[in-house]
């Protein structure tokens, strides 16, 4: 700013014939390589930030290939299209009660997850993510580590979330699902008794609803039986920017592109955690009728 | 709010300068953002401002094609429309505000987020003006352009219809395929237009009507409304295929005669 202004203030003085060196001055920053915020960098971020057009790959046998997969998957998309909604018939719509959203069977079904801990903001927590036995579940493990980074801003550390990677379809459009017809999330897992955090991330056409969130938590029981958690939609809260938010209403479920299904470990306590995930799927439970369990700011 | 949007559309309709016309647009866009965003959900916020992003460009279209025709006429009255960019400007700002193809894609997104009383005042009332002006104007306006949306508006909004679970998205593309099958006509028999739109309204009325008595908003919540309420739903059953236009119902009128007068100009 005040560079600016001392540029600007010396326009005038050096007259019209050396406008366009205050004009090139100006635009230095621009030009240079320079960044014009802090140049910290947290403990656990990647060092160097490539630019989006470096990372592109000209290859032009591989960008043949690509095509021909992405107008495959469109030609597929079309043939759902003309079976009817979700690529299922309209009966099976109507009628369904349950529907298995993600199984664990084999590798590709891992690769549609995301592991992350705080290791991105320099914490010392460690998670991992495999197959479990006979390849029937998945096993997310690791250890919570509530020591905070000793970078001056950070207070809280110590987590640990696995999650969902966004459904795409093809040449990378969004996929939007009708999930109207369910009430709850099924899950089968085996725990060690810690607690969880589930968390919605819906599609944010605006980005002001980027930051925006749905959670509840999944206690698990532990022990050598597996257990069928069911968690209704009316009971995840909406928080912005990790703020549970006064004005609360439900999760939406007719346009339900989930960018995100997350699991999330946060409970404060250092020490080793487990859990196996058989499947996360929906469920249409006709006993439960609440709409929604918190008080919504109804204006008149 | 509504009393706003009855003068809106008042005011556009009895007009014969374009300011007024353009002012009772305004009135009513204005006059139904709070009706749409009522909910205060995220997606009620949504639909509220694609609602207001589309129909302020389309005002702003409108008001420019009016001031070029005035600059290039020197004169402001809706029916005297000479200027043929201003014909064109015009056309797609029209068909912006009705959601004609290729400017539909904001509506079924809008009337998903809406309350179901709300949609039936988009599908309807705020429609009224537009179509108003789209018949004061129609022998101005290019036919070889307004036949093609009307066609593609006809045949998107029947296939794009076809794989949807949600209600008020179904209805919008109805609204979308109805807006074309009256804008193909508005060349030859501008009459005939207003008698699909009135039909139009009528049968959407009472369509939104029913879904709002029996709260369907999505098919499977539509095929168990036959136990609470039989003879709503078989009306409901009737006014449907009213509105998709099957022959002994009032709704193959509008299409029949649209035919017709189709077939005399040779277009069908």
């Amino acid at each position: 700013m005040a560079v600016a202004v001392v540029l600007l203030s010396g326009a005038p003085f050096h007259g019209g014939c050396c406008r366009h060196k205050v004009f090139l001055s100006l635009l230095g920053p621009l030009l240079s390589n320079s960044k014009l915020y802090s140049s910290y960098r947290r403990p656990g971020a990647e060092p160097k930030k490539k630019l989006s057009w470096q990372n592109a790959d000209f290859s032009f046998k591989k960008s043949i290939d690509h095509l021909k997969t992405q107008l495959s998957l469109l030609t597929k998309e079309t043939q759902d299209y003309l079976q009817g909604p979700g690529g299922h018939p309209l009966s099976q719509h109507v009628l369904e009660q349950t529907r298995v959203l993600w199984q664990f069977r084999s590798q590709e079904d891992l690769n549609k997850w995301v592991i992350s801990s705080d290791v991105e903001i320099g914490g010392k927590s460690k998670v991992y993510i495999k197959l479990g036995r006979n390849n029937q579940a998945a096993l997310l493990y690791g250890t919570l580590n509530t020591e905070v980074p000793r970078d001056g801003e950070t207070k809280y550390s110590g987590y640990c979330s696995m999650r969902s990677r966004p459904a795409v379809g093809s040449f990378n459009r969004k996929k939007y699902y009708d999930w109207s017809n369910f009430n709850s999330l099924y899950l089968r897992v085996r725990g060690d008794g810690r607690p969880w955090m589930v968390n919605i991330y819906t599609d944010p056409y605006f980005s002001h609803q980027k930051d925006d969130l749905y959670s509840y938590f999944m206690f698990t029981r532990g022990g050598p039986y597996w257990e069928e958690i069911k968690i209704p939609f009316s009971k995840f809260f909406f928080s912005s920017r990790g703020r549970v938010q006064d004005n609360q209403h439900p999760v939406w479920l007719d346009k339900a592109s989930f960018l995100t299904l997350g699991l999330t470990i946060g409970d404060k306590v250092d020490g080793p955690f487990q859990l196996e995930i058989d499947f996360i799927g929906l469920l249409n439970d006709r006993a439960h009728r609440e709409e929604f369990a918190y008080e919504t700011y109804d204006k008149n | 709010f509504t009393a706003s949007l009855l003068l809106g559309t008042t005011l556009t309709i009895s007009s014969n300068h374009w300011i007024m016309a353009w002012a009772g647009l305004e009135i009513n866009t204005l006059a139904i953002l709070p009706m749409i965003s009522k909910s205060h959900h995220p997606r009620a916020i949504e639909a509220a401002t694609k609602y207001f992003l589309t129909q302020a460009t389309a005002s702003a279209l409108l008001l420019f094609s009016s001031m070029i025709n005035a600059w290039q006429t020197g004169q402001w009255d809706i029916t005297q429309l000479t200027n043929p960019t201003s014909c064109l400007i015009l056309t797609s700002a029209i068909a912006m505000k009705l959601g004609l193809v290729p400017f539909h894609f904001w509506f079924p997104e809008v009337l998903q987020g809406t309350p179901l009383t709300t949609g039936l005042l988009l599908s309807t009332l705020m429609k009224f003006p537009p179509i108003t002006l789209l018949y004061m104007t129609s022998p101005s306006l290019n036919p070889t352009v307004l036949t093609s949306m009307a066609i593609l508006s006809t045949a998107l909004g029947g296939w794009m219809g076809l794989n949807q679970t949600q209600i008020r998205k179904i209805l919008a593309f109805s609204s979308i395929s109805h807006l074309g099958w009256m804008t193909i006509i508005i060349s030859y028999n501008p009459k005939l237009t207003l008698l699909n739109f009135y039909l139009y309204a009528l049968m959407t009325t009472a369509t939104f009507l029913t879904l709002h008595t029996t709260k369907a908003s999505k098919l499977s919540t539509l095929m168990t409304t036959w136990t609470k309420a039989p003879a709503l739903n078989a009306a409901l059953l009737l006014t449907l295929l009213s509105l998709a236009g099957l022959p002994p119902l009032t709704g193959f009128l509008p299409k029949w005669l649209i035919i017709q007068e189709l077939t005399k100009q040779d277009m069908a």
